[in-house]
């Protein structure tokens, strides 16, 4: 029998103990952090991997079977290290709003 | 000349150091209160505040760094939130039995875990029983006379105390408010300046804190119970000066709102009594003959002003934003006190206690009504049912 | 108790950390210039900023003495500032807004383009564009003033004064002359006045 009422959405586990993200931490969502986007020009990549090592945020991964790097707009935060880093100009940053999609819309910051 | 200024409960603290001229400052970054180191490295470096601004490497660092600057004779200033003020709690006994009269500006923060930015007292209140001058500012306005009155006392050859100005975190510290600047004349009439008895000096050397036998010991202790027995007529003494020195209209323990005629009163400190006031003017346009005591100095504690006051009232509800886990009423530490010093009166109120405001909650109108509604009950029914309600949380609604 | 008028000023932090304060403390200081009472803070939680993340700062104002002083959060604000543009597609900036509120927007687009990324568009009454970025050309970077210190700089070289001078354009939460004795930079401010662009929905 609980000695006191807690309302279920001010719920908060035992010590604050929660389950670790894997793979991609689904309560920091960061892709509306950015302004600008790279966008990648795929006849120009040379698969140099520069963009995977040097993302800080993992956002650049190969996709073996298309032979491609595919970028994540749920977390990519526009810091624009990769458009640095590429190795064969394939890489260049565009103003966000000039895309439909890449929406997050979150109803909090986090 | 006066002048009146928006600024947070920060901002206004940092403006009372330099008025108070201080001349060593240890910093440690850690929020709420870094505002305060902020705007003080912005005097230093600019030139408005000529003293030493030193980075402690922790909290432990502040406290330790600023002991020494004060037995060596300086005004010393530091502060501190959170775990950060508990992190240094070795330095507080020493300080208080080396009668070194520091000042400590706390800007309070939950205790971890796990890292909540929100207010609670408990981070200085752990620290109460040590022998150091306490009390929280419900504005900024109070925060920066709290720091000129807590060094005026503490300095006092009678008390010799260090200090601890407490604010709410994010509540006082960072919300703008209406402070009133004086001129640097008003504050030199009222702040003499800086002289400890026995410094460290090296043209008239002394030692500071030598091991002693276990008889001594209670002798040690004595001298401070002796101060904190001296203390309340200084503190009479220095608020009726700052009243006139400043205009101001404090009372020196407690501040009474509304209590003529009152059955039931609120009793709290800190920031909430801004809003608690307001709940006491909607009560009573609509007949509920409710009041509010708000305390200023929680150490030293006011116990014959305390049993005078509350003994008028037929029930007291004590709003606690602090906690003391496996404490006799299973909720907050005010209680304890409030119960105590009612102990020996021959006509005493019922009495009991609201966790709210925890962990830096808003502690809304309909807070305030519910407990009013508590206390009507209570006091219809002749007994008090229960010692503590943790507001929101109560299964039965009273 | 009086209804308090809320306003909410979504900027990116750090680089318009102090552009964001800026607006919310030119609003409540020129509301006060006539008389009202006012607040301006700070989202608690939204600090310590890092580069780029959406934060929130806040003003209240209203006819009688604000009762509930410690908000966290403005619940339900008539008007929404965003000093970037790019914040629509983040976060559902409209979130608890009354019905007939107005949104304020630092872009070079036309309000039509900005209200294709807001789907709630229900709750507006008026959409204000500025091209603030242009006038101003840029942000102040400066952390006078954050985390409750007293801001030294003043509203001046970055993009809050266009926004202001656009916000009175739409609306009437304050008026010109009441900011103009708070904005330092008052050309830029009548600049965004003058160019500002209303629809009205």
């Amino acid at each position: 029998m609980p000695y006191f009422k807690i309302p279920k959405e001010k719920e908060v586990p035992l010590a604050c103990i929660t389950p670790a993200p894997v793979g991609e931490q689904p309560m920091m969502i960061t892709g509306n952090w950015r302004i600008y986007r790279p966008v990648i020009d795929h006849e120009k990549c040379t698969l140099c991997m520069n963009c995977v090592m040097f993302c800080p945020d993992a956002c650049w991964q190969l996709n073996e079977e298309e032979d491609e790097v595919v970028w994540n707009a749920k977390y990519c935060k526009g810091c624009s290290i990769c458009v640095r880093e590429c190795a064969s100009g394939a890489l260049t940053n565009e103003y966000e709003l000039n895309f439909a999609d890449g929406v997050v819309r979150l109803e909090k910051p986090f | 000349m006066a002048k009146e200024l928006i600024m947070s409960g920060c901002a206004s603290a940092a403006q009372a150091a330099k008025y108070a001229k201080v001349e060593v400052i240890c910093s440690y970054p850690i929020r709420p209160y870094t505002a305060i180191m902020m705007e003080l490295a912005k005097m230093v470096a600019n030139g408005e505040l000529d003293a030493e601004f030193i980075h402690g490497e922790g909290e432990h660092a502040q406290l330790s760094v600023v002991a020494g600057a004060s037995a060596a004779g300086a005004r010393a200033l530091t502060g501190s939130s959170g775990v950060g003020v508990t992190y240094a709690f070795e330095t507080y006994s020493p300080i208080a039995g080396g009668r070194l009269p520091l000042q400590m500006m706390i800007a309070d923060r939950a205790l971890d875990p796990p890292g909540d930015f929100g207010s609670e007292h408990t981070d200085a209140m752990s620290a109460r029983d040590q022998g150091w001058i306490m009390g929280w500012a419900e504005n900024p306005q109070e925060a920066f006379d709290n720091s000129l009155i807590y060094y005026r006392v503490g300095e006092d050859h009678r008390v010799l105390l260090p200090q601890m100005a407490c604010q709410d975190g994010y509540f006082v510290s960072h919300i703008p408010g209406k402070v009133v600047l004086p001129d640097q004349s008003q504050v030199d009439e009222f702040l003499p300046p800086y002289k400890l008895p026995h410094p460290l000096d090296p043209k008239h050397p002394v030692s500071h804190g030598p091991q002693i036998r276990p008889d001594q010991g209670t002798i040690m202790d004595l001298q401070r119970a002796e101060a904190m027995l001296a203390a309340p007529a200084v503190i009479k003494e220095a608020i009726a000066d700052f009243n006139k020195i400043f205009g101001r209209n404090y009372s020196p323990f407690l501040e009474e709102f509304m209590t003529d005629g009152a059955e039931m009163v609120f009793f709290l400190q800190g920031a909430h009594s801004m809003t608690c006031r307001h709940a006491v003017r909607h009560l009573r346009s609509q007949g509920v003959k409710v009041g509010m005591v708000r305390l200023r100095f929680l150490r030293p504690w006011p116990t014959d002003d305390v049993a005078s006051v509350l003994s008028k009232f037929k029930a007291v509800g004590v709003i606690e934003t602090n906690t003391s886990y496996g404490g006799a009423t299973r909720g907050g530490s005010l209680l304890h006190e409030v119960r105590a010093s009612l102990y020996d009166c021959p006509q005493r109120p019922l009495t009991t206690s609201f966790m709210a405001g925890l962990g830096g909650e808003m502690v809304p109108l309909r807070e305030f009504y519910y407990m009013a509604e508590v206390m009507s009950k209570m006091m219809k029914e002749g007994k008090t049912k229960k010692n503590v309600y943790w507001v929101n949380h109560e299964f039965d609604e009273a | 108790m009086a209804s308090v008028k809320q306003i909410t000023i979504w900027a990116r932090g750090v680089i318009q950390d102090k552009e964001g304060r800026d607006i919310a403390n030119g609003i409540a200081a020129a509301a006060d210039y006539e008389g009202k009472f006012t607040q301006a803070f700070d989202n608690y939680v939204d600090l310590p900023d890092r580069v780029n993340v959406p934060l929130r700062k806040y003003a209240r104002i209203s006819d009688e003495e604000i009762e509930e002083r410690y908000e966290y959060e403005n619940a339900n604000p008539e008007i929404v500032i965003l000093t970037d543009a790019t914040i629509v597609k983040g976060m559902n900036v409209l979130r608890g807004m009354p019905k007939g509120g107005t949104l304020v927007v630092n872009t070079d687009r036309t309000p039509d383009d900005i209200l294709k990324f807001v789907p709630n568009k229900e709750l507006l009454k008026q959409v204000v564009c500025v091209d603030a970025t242009a006038i101003c050309g840029g942000h102040t970077v400066d952390f006078s003033g954050s985390e409750g210190g007293i801001d030294s700089v003043g509203i001046g070289a970055g993009v809050a004064a266009p926004i202001l001078g656009a916000l009175v354009k739409g609306t009437e939460v304050v008026k010109l002359e009441s900011l103009s004795k708070v904005v330092q930079n008052s050309e830029a401010m009548l600049k965004g006045y003058d160019q500002a662009q209303v629809k009205t929905l």
